[in-house]
């Protein structure tokens, strides 16, 4: 690896790092005025900063940080107007006590949106309607709290400045420039650790590919709400240091124009790239400053409005975006390998070896039953009192002509889909209420038609996120992931971006993350699909000595793929069980060539 | 509890509504046929408004006011259209974006042109006595005009070449563009129409409803609510949403206070959102 791979490797600390040394630096030596104007600034990217953690990362475009700000900003001054003469220090309540009520709240409306599941854009005018809600109860919201006055629309004054210890004094405008730039500072890398480190790969991957997630084993709700109130936390912060540097807040802080900024910092910065936001903070407050601040007053909304829509129309990866796009030109292209990947051949005897490896680690194959398995969709019946058990040993086919319910079986017994009646267990044990997570950690595996990576990450991340899921020691996932990626053949690949890899590559992979969870049933729909013959080949090799550590289901159309199986066959049709046996007895059968050739009375 | 007290509480309740169905209907049929929420739709109404607002006040009667309201919002709403929503298809999030910066810029705009205090246009005031109370003839005939509004808008859907090439163009795009339907030029249209709406409901209230710079976003604040619990049968699902939402609402407002009534309105869309995530239609089989 040479200098500049590592600094782009470590791009996301050592910038920072000069930024906040330069920022230190200057703070000493520039005009007070300009220090105090600046100090805004800085807080703005942290406000921004925070939906970025929300938006760029967790993928939900959430209009209620500057609530969460806001509010942060009220009660952390509340406790600080109060507080303060316990250890003489305003700033250790207004932070904590903004930090906290900012992330409570925040994880409260998060519980409301993300447990209720609600789609994208309900949650998007919810969290909008939190903060137009909020701004109109603010302005006739009148309460005493101690010595703290919140006067409705004359807002809340007398808040003290940025005091931190044993005195009265508040520091002056250089003294709080420092103080913001290092809170800021201090906020930014313990994000950066947190979003590089594991919790942040997972909610990457809830935002790359929400299901699969959740078929890999995260809760990925919990994910959400908690990424949700951390964002929550760091606007409460970025509240409570506004509040300490203008010493007075109004309702104006909830208001739409307030909230319009946030994005606005995040496009211009970079969406995702946790610095931007700093970035396009510093950039157009500067831009308004030298434009004269007041004096444009006015037209300020105007120009930042139609600077808004442009953003959106031609520059959507920012300032930063841009720069890391020009490095990686300068950088070898990671996903060279991806061009010259052979065929997959799987190594069978590294196969065995993983699978037993996973049998003493996680017991004895399941059997998966269901028992007048119901679904409807209003009129339609696509599983009509299924009962079928499956038990390991013999790869187990479900086929059946076009609409027949196999998937939609399938996806009940997962659990994508909510049965309108009759049980599901596995090994024994009931699952038909369960949440598809605590399925997954039960021991179901599964992969569905369309090959489901997380695009963005490397080959390597993506089986470790799942082997992680199962172990949740970084040690260990990383050994099962490396294990995997031999077997599947994919090493010379394993730093190509998955969706780099060909669509055959990536249903292997999808293959080989259902492995890394060692499964003790295995459920796989129609993994054949967009497959070579001899990709075919390979898969039914795969199917067949899995099956004799686990319980295998296999949904396919591809009779030819299905009778070199070897296996159990059943036959569904109209969402009801029709024939039962091995594949030659089923070719024999009349009724089961009437229904797949659309003939006579079976139709 | 006497009686024409709570015939005067639930009329005027039921006014409400109206009046929250007229600022709505525009949003839902972008919404419904587009996939588009347009959260430039309160600006849309405030432009109508001051449209005839400034036509009255050049001596148009008020009547003739709501059509030249209707054209201008219509015309504007064509322009964004092609400048700016044409190109963000797909793209929801970027869609919301846009249009807020240009909610944000047409507010702007019209606190430089009309300064933030406008005067409200004189209207003869008729009013009804039900008991002891008297309740104002406008709002009441508003729950007629959102009757007819409606079912403009439903035939227009239903009845109309355009209203199926509309519904065609949204349901299956390529399709719609293979059997020969110019889904672009429809979906201009369609944008313009739903501006146009929300520029006849800013004129139309204009007696009750008195033009400033900020009152889009005190309308949208609901009208996004209404929408989105409605799902995705806009049009019913958003008269239904508006009548409950609203008129309770209204109701609790009479009893208690006006922010009461906002509150009401924002808990009960949020557990409405709960009970039905993807809106209170969602598992209905028609479609509009």
């Amino acid at each position: 690896m040479n200098m500049l791979q590592v600094l782009n490797e470590k791009a996301g600390l050592v910038f920072p790092a000069i930024s906040i040394l330069t920022g230190l630096a200057l703070a000493n030596s520039i005009d007070p005025y300009l220090a105090y104007v600046a100090t805004s600034w800085v807080i703005f990217g942290l406000l921004g900063l925070s939906l970025d953690i929300v938006w760029g990362r967790g993928g939900f475009l959430s209009l209620a940080q500057t609530a969460f700000y806001g509010l942060g900003g009220y009660f952390g001054s509340v406790a600080a107007i109060n507080l303060s003469f316990v250890f003489g220090s305003s700033v250790i309540w207004s932070l904590s006590v903004g930090m906290i009520s900012g992330a409570l709240i925040a994880g409260a409306l998060g519980l409301i949106i993300f447990y209720a599941r609600m789609g994208p854009l309900q949650s998007t005018i919810l969290s909008y309607t939190f903060t137009l809600l909020l701004w109109s109860v603010s302005q006739s919201f009148k309460i005493r709290l101690g010595d703290a006055v919140i006067g409705g629309d004359n807002g809340m004054s007398g808040i003290p400045g940025i005091v931190l210890a044993g005195g009265t004094e508040a520091l002056d405008p250089k003294g709080a420039l420092t103080f913001t730039i290092l809170v800021a500072g201090a906020a930014y890398f313990v994000t950066y650790k947190v979003m590089t480190g594991t919790f942040g790969r997972v909610i990457d991957c809830v935002r790359l590919d929400i299901q699969k997630t959740e078929l890999l084993g995260y809760d990925v709700r919990r994910y959400q709400v908690l990424n949700f109130a951390f964002s929550g936390g760091i606007a409460g912060l970025a509240g409570a240091l506004f509040g300490a540097w203008s010493n007075y807040l109004n309702p104006s802080i909830f208001s739409v124009q307030e909230a319009l900024l946030v994005p606005i910092y995040v496009l211009v910065g970079g969406l995702g790239t946790l610095a931007g936001p700093f970035v396009g903070a510093i950039a157009i407050g500067g831009l308004s400053f030298w434009l004269g601040g007041g004096a444009v007053g006015g037209q300020t909304t105007l120009i930042l409005g139609i600077v808004l829509v442009l953003l959106v129309l031609f520059l959507k990866n920012g300032v930063l975006g841009a720069l890391r796009q020009g490095m990686a030109r300068l950088l070898p292209d990671p996903n060279e390998a991806s061009r010259n990947a052979g065929a997959v051949s799987i190594e069978t005897g590294d196969l065995e070896g993983i699978l037993q490896a996973a049998e003493e680690k996680e017991g004895p194959a399941k059997a998966l039953s269901s028992a007048g398995l119901l679904k409807k969709f209003g009129g339609v019946v696509p599983v009509n009192d299924v009962t079928l058990s499956f038990e390991p040993g013999k790869p187990h086919s479900l086929i059946g002509p076009n609409g027949a319910g196999k998937s939609s079986f399938l996806k009940t017994c997962v659990g994508l889909y909510k049965p309108d009646g009759g049980h599901v267990t596995l090994g024994g044990e009931p699952i038909t209420n369960a949440t598809i997570y605590s399925r997954v950690h039960t021991g179901m595996g599964v992969k569905n038609q369309k090959p489901q990576v997380f695009s963005e990450l490397k080959v390597r991340d993506n089986l470790w996120i799942a082997a992680f899921s199962r172990l949740r020691d970084k040690r260990q996932a990383h050994d099962v992931a490396t294990t995997i990626l031999d077997m599947l053949g994919l090493t010379e690949q394993a730093d190509v971006t998955a969706s780099a890899l060909s669509h055959g590559q990536q249903q292997w992979l999808d293959i080989g993350m259902v492995l890394c969870l060692a499964p003790r049933v295995v459920l796989l729909d129609e993994p054949a699909a967009g497959m070579t013959n001899e990709e075919t080949r390979e898969l039914a090799k795969l199917v067949r000595i899995l099956a004799r550590f686990t319980t295998v289901i296999v949904v396919e159309h591809d009779m030819e793929f299905v009778r070199t199986l070897q296996g159990h066959v059943t036959v569904l049709h109209q969402g009801e069980v029709f024939a039962d046996g091995d594949i030659d007895q089923l070719r024999a059968d009349e009724r089961v060539l009437d229904i797949y050739l659309g003939r006579r009375e079976h139709v | 509890m006497e009686f024409d007290y709570l015939a005067t509480v639930l009329l005027s309740s039921l006014a409400s509504a109206s009046i929250l169905l007229i600022a709505t209907i525009g949003l839902a049929v972008v919404f419904g046929l587009m996939g588009v929420i347009n959260l430039a739709h309160g600006e849309f109404l405030m432009i109508g408004a001051y449209t005839a607002l400034t036509a009255t006040q050049a001596g148009v009667p008020f009547l003739l006011s709501i059509p030249i309201a209707v054209a201008v919002t219509m015309a504007i709403g064509a322009v964004i259209e092609i400048l700016v929503i044409n190109r963000l298809y797909g793209r929801i999030f970027d869609t919301m974006l846009a249009t807020w910066g240009i909610s944000i810029a047409f507010y702007q705009l019209a606190v430089l042109i009309f300064g933030t205090v406008t005067p409200g246009i004189g209207m003869p005031q008729y009013s009804i006595k039900i008991g002891d109370y008297n309740l104002a003839g406008y709002s009441l005939l508003m729950i007629f005009v959102a009757a007819l509004m409606g079912s403009f808008v439903y035939l227009l859907m239903t009845r109309t070449v355009y209203g199926m090439k509309a519904r065609a163009s949204i349901q299956e795009p390529a399709m719609a563009r293979a059997i020969g339907i110019e889904s672009s030029r429809v979906n201009t249209m369609t944008f313009s129409l739903g501006c146009g709406l929300a520029g006849f409901a800013g004129a139309i209230l204009l007696p009750i409803v008195p033009a400033t710079p900020s009152m889009g976003f005190a309308f949208v604040i609901k009208a996004f609510l209404t929408v989105v619990v409605a799902g995705p049968v806009t049009l019913t699902g958003s008269a239904i949403a508006a009548i409950g939402l609203g008129g309770g609402a209204s109701i609790t407002a009479s009893f208690l206070t006006s922010v009461a009534g906002d509150v009401f309105f924002f808990l009960i869309t949020a557990v409405l959102l709960w009970l039905f995530p993807l809106g209170i239609t969602a598992g209905w089989r028609r479609k509009m």
